[in-house]
């Protein structure tokens, strides 16, 4: 049998380990440092800065940056936000006194107390600028391509001073004496004072535009003209006044809105009686009827809907309506009455609200034996305007009220684009800039030989079609537009109620002794409150909540001051960051 | 260098030449004159430290731990509702053993609705783990506070320096304030042996297990019991520097007096009065007057009252149900004792009912007369 072998157990003592000192603090504190807990492993959801989108940016139809603008001016670098403006919009001090403002109507803070007076905002920062002396920087390099731009409103004058910064040699041609279109000969001085369209204007001259006044396409040159250039685009805007198209519209006293703002814009003499008929409910009708008030008139505007249904803009409705101008609801004009050829009078009929129609707008319904008679010298029908296609060559494709265009803003001929009032798109100043730019982006790559619908993706701030030239020039990496920033995703705590600065106007009974400007506009201090009321939705401040409120001390401030980190070895996830963020600067993301 | 000045501004001076850093305090009156005087102090650059605007009592003691934790030198005061409502915050700071020193200007307690002194407010605090000196001027309120931050740095634990409300925070006397350099000769800056550091993070107040738990509070125990000799050690030092020391209570005429007034605060100085005047009249009275409330100094306390024959304890305060405070401490405490002496137990002055020489010779005459004491306490001034 074989004899096992058993192993003799040791007697020698084994060596003593050192013990730890593991005797007690005071107080209950860890032994080892707590970077060795790394709280990072227990995360399931990450905090991430991702600078959103403000709805005032998306909403701008000129692609202004608004959120920046307002984070400059709240900084009180006036002029650093003006030259924001400028990169998206030559025209602020225009805009800051005409522009129908979807930004306040889309801004966040409304649904706190009210809206940031991002319009008047930009008055005073355009205005601010001019009174420094602030200049828009020449372009770096001139380009050798010549670019025609026909016609001068404010598409003409957007895309002409986009492509002069990009270098091009720009030609505007204007059939009118002087430069501005609509904005010249359309809108009163009492809304844009001419001496600020003048100034606006000889910013974007000063890039080395050239321009032609006087030169209307198909009476002074053709189109066959245009050859030469590399590109056109066209922006001759919506001049030709609709007619009313009723009995005795030809008598003497008949007038049509565009025609009578132009008359009063050019400073022709214009003899109107006392009473004046304004026929329609928009924007022009109210230019005309307190243009018409401040020449000694008495105006009228009949409207054949409700004032709901007004599709003037709120504020103009309520200054005419301060300025004494009365109106009639729910009546069409059906009879002009003349007496020797001139007008004598106004026969209209009642109407009543019918259901919707193609626009959603209840319909008026003439009401049977409802007529009445309005004793008036002077009848001037406001009921819209379409574009005068005459002059265009024949194979552009139109539609009865505008030019067939592309997504890209391109007409079907090469190297033609458009845009202002002749291309389908709502007849303001702000989409006017907004499609020149546009155009300008698009001309931009089309020489260049770039893809013109990824040009335009690049460039889009959201979903609403508007675009920025700053983005289009940085190459943006992300092709998907940014994620708008809703009231929701901000946290209102950290805000105070604040009541907005509002414009302050004239008061009514001096308004309506002459053409002076309506608005008052803001003072530095005020302008400087109410930049600072911005909520900056969306975009990181360095308000430093985040670095405050993180329980792990995951978060730090960057060495460059542009933002801060993130320690992913320790953030746990919990989000609180995210919580405290008040404006809503840092997105979740759920893995690891 | 001599100042008129009240109990409260007397604290806020202590605190200055202290150099506190952080300071952050929820006005609570009779209390809010001293951080207010301290706000305008570091507004206007004669302290250097950072103030804490906070919502509520609760926070400021927590702002103050937390700086203290991250090994600043801290201040706060209240009083009454304000000490109430730190309560929890009162055993977190002892428990994490931070050296923080809060002065509480003693006020009522409600219902009903009052504002003046009596002792139920910090009393009612007396198990948050805290050093309790009580004081009976201006002079030794500004000296304690500066002895407060030698004494807590020393044995890690907070200390509550308590004033009366009124009595002490709002009647002025002569105070020597000292010179900055003295001071910093006598109290150097902070040192911390541990505190929060971002550069070598620790977990404080880490949950401690059923193993752990009871050894923390056996630590905080013991620090307490050497509380007593830092504290007796410090005010002499403190008497060898500035030529005013306090000791652990206030002693008159104990050698040959039958009745010894026990009591705490300013009650004491009108006591004293009544003292020398009934000596006068041949009467062996004595006035002990406690400073030291926690610790409580049970061994000295029977070492100078043991052949006592009458005790009367005065007391600012009342457990309902148990009767006055001070009574029962004292009476734990000559437990010990082979003969005790007889307590006789006196409410009085409570939400700053006037204890007037009246009062306290009534109490002399009432001890020296009877020969045991009744049932339940007396209360003094309690209207028929």
């Amino acid at each position: 049998m074989k004899k096992r072998s058993v192993k003799k157990i040791s007697k020698k003592p084994l060596p003593k380990k050192p013990v730890p000192d593991f005797s007690l603090p005071p107080m209950s504190i860890s032994f080892s440092p707590s970077l060795a807990i790394k709280t990072g492993t227990w995360r399931y959801l990450t905090p991430v800065y991702v600078n959103k989108l403000a709805p005032c940016s998306e909403a701008c139809p000129a692609g202004e940056d608004v959120e920046a603008v307002l984070a400059l001016a709240g900084e009180g670098k006036f002029l650093e936000a003006w030259e924001k403006i400028v990169q998206e919009n030559p025209l602020p001090r225009i805009c800051g006194r005409v522009c129908f403002h979807p930004c306040e109507a889309s801004c966040n803070r409304k649904e706190f107390d009210e809206p940031t007076s991002i319009n008047a905002l930009e008055r005073f920062l355009g205005d601010y600028a001019y009174q420094r002396g602030a200049k828009i920087p020449l372009p770096p390099e001139k380009r050798s391509e010549k670019i025609a731009i026909i016609g001068s409103g404010p598409a003409g004058l957007s895309c002409a001073y986009h492509l002069a910064r990009l270098g091009y040699n720009v030609n505007i041609f204007e059939a009118q004496p002087q430069l501005g279109g609509m904005l010249r000969y359309g809108i009163p001085a009492y809304r844009l004072p001419k001496e600020v369209l003048d100034q606006e204007i000889e910013n974007i001259l000063s890039l080395g535009v050239v321009w032609r006044p006087n030169s209307a396409l198909g009476r002074d040159f053709i189109w066959e003209d245009l050859k030469n250039f590399d590109a056109i685009f066209l922006a001759t805007g919506a001049w030709q006044s609709l007619k009313l198209r009723i009995p005795g519209e030809e008598s003497s006293g008949v007038i049509s809105g565009l025609e009578f703002l132009k008359k009063i814009n050019t400073g022709q003499e214009i003899s109107l009686g006392e009473r004046v008929a304004v026929i329609g409910g928009g924007n022009t009708a109210m230019d005309v009827a307190r243009a018409a008030r401040r020449l000694g008139a008495k105006p009228l505007i009949i409207y054949r809907r409700t004032k709901e249904e007004m599709p003037a803009f709120a504020e103009e409705i309520a200054e005419a309506e301060e300025e004494g101008i009365e109106f009639i609801f729910l009546a069409s004009p059906l009879k002009i009455i003349s007496e020797n050829g001139k007008v004598k009078g106004l026969e209209c009929l009642k109407n009543t609200l019918g259901p919707p129609g193609k626009d959603g707008r209840p319909e008026p319904q003439p009401i049977t034996n409802s007529n009445f008679l309005l004793e008036v010298e002077t009848v001037i029908p406001a009921i819209g305007e379409i574009p005068d296609f005459s002059f265009l060559p024949q194979d552009l494709e139109r539609t009865p009220t505008s030019l067939k265009i592309k997504e890209t803003g391109a007409a079907n001929l090469p190297r033609v684009f458009a845009g202002g009032d002749i291309i389908p798109q709502p007849r303001t100043v702000a989409y006017a800039i907004g499609s020149g730019k546009k155009a300008a982006i698009a001309i931009d790559a089309t020489l260049k030989g770039k893809e013109i619908e990824e040009a335009l993706c690049s460039a889009r701030w959201g979903e609403k079609g508007s675009l920025s030239m700053a983005l289009y020039l940085g190459g943006r990496q992300d092709k998907v537009p940014r994620q708008v920033v809703k009231f929701a995703d901000l946290n209102p705590a950290y805000f105070q109620h604040q009541s907005r600065s509002a414009k302050e106007k004239l008061p009514a009974h001096e308004r309506i002794l002459n053409f002076a400007e309506v608005n008052l506009g803001l003072n530095r201090d005020k302008a400087l409150m109410e930049a600072k009321r911005c909520f900056n939705c969306g975009v990181c401040n360095l308000c430093h909540n985040c670095y405050l409120f993180c329980p792990d001390l995951a978060i730090s401030a960057r060495p460059d001051h542009q933002g801060y980190e993130i320690n992913l070895e320790y953030c746990k996830g919990c989000c609180i960051c995210v919580a405290e963020c008040p404006r809503g600067a840092i997105s979740v993301e759920v893995k690891k | 260098m001599k100042k008129l000045l009240t109990g409260n501004s007397a604290v806020s001076h202590a605190v200055m030449l202290a150099r506190v850093q952080v300071i952050s305090a929820y006005p609570i009156t009779p209390q809010t004159t001293i951080v207010e005087e301290l706000s305008e102090f570091v507004a206007d650059g004669r302290l250097k430290a950072k103030f804490i605007r906070v919502e509520s009592e609760h926070s400021a003691l927590a702002s103050v731990a937390a700086a203290s934790a991250a090994g600043v030198r801290v201040f706060t005061a209240t009083s009454s509702h304000g000490l109430a409502y730190m309560h929890e915050m009162l055993h977190w700071t002892s428990g994490s053993r931070l050296p923080v020193v809060m002065v509480n200007a003693n006020r009522a307690i409600g219902a009903p609705w009052n504002i003046w002194c009596d002792h139920s407010d910090s009393l009612s605090q007396r198990d948050t783990g805290w050093i309790q000196l009580y004081c009976q001027s201006a002079q030794e309120a500004l000296d304690t506070v500066i002895q407060g931050y030698r004494i807590a740095e020393e044995v890690l634990l907070p200390v509550m320096i308590l004033e009366d409300g009124f009595f002490l925070s709002h009647t002025s006397e002569n105070v020597d304030v000292p010179e900055q350099k003295e001071v910093d000769a006598f109290l150097p800056p902070f040192q911390p042996r541990y505190k929060l550091d971002p550069q070598e993070p620790h977990t404080f107040n880490i949950m401690a297990d059923p193993t752990k738990f009871i050894s923390f509070k056996f630590a905080a125990q013991k620090a307490m019991e050497d509380a007593q000799k830092v504290i007796a050690q410090v005010d002499r030092e403190f008497k060898s520097r500035f030529g005013r020391g306090y000791g652990s209570m206030t002693k008159i005429n104990l050698a040959d007096a039958e009745v010894v007034l026990f009591t705490l605060g300013t009650a004491a100085s009108t006591a004293l009065e009544v003292v020398k005047e009934l000596r006068k009249q041949g009467k062996k009275v004595g006035l002990c007057r406690l400073r030291q409330f926690r610790p409580f100094p049970t061994a000295e306390i029977c070492g100078v009252l043991q052949d006592v024959r009458k005790i009367a304890v005065l007391d600012r305060d009342n457990s309902l149900g148990a009767g006055g405070i001070l009574a029962q401490e004292l009476k734990a405490a000559l437990f010990a004792l082979g003969r005790r002496p007889k307590v006789f137990e006196y409410i009085a002055g409570l939400g700053g009912r006037d204890i007037t020489p009246q009062d306290i010779q009534e109490i002399f005459m009432s001890t020296l007369q009877k020969p045991q004491p009744p049932a339940s306490p007396i209360w003094i001034g309690v209207e028929k």
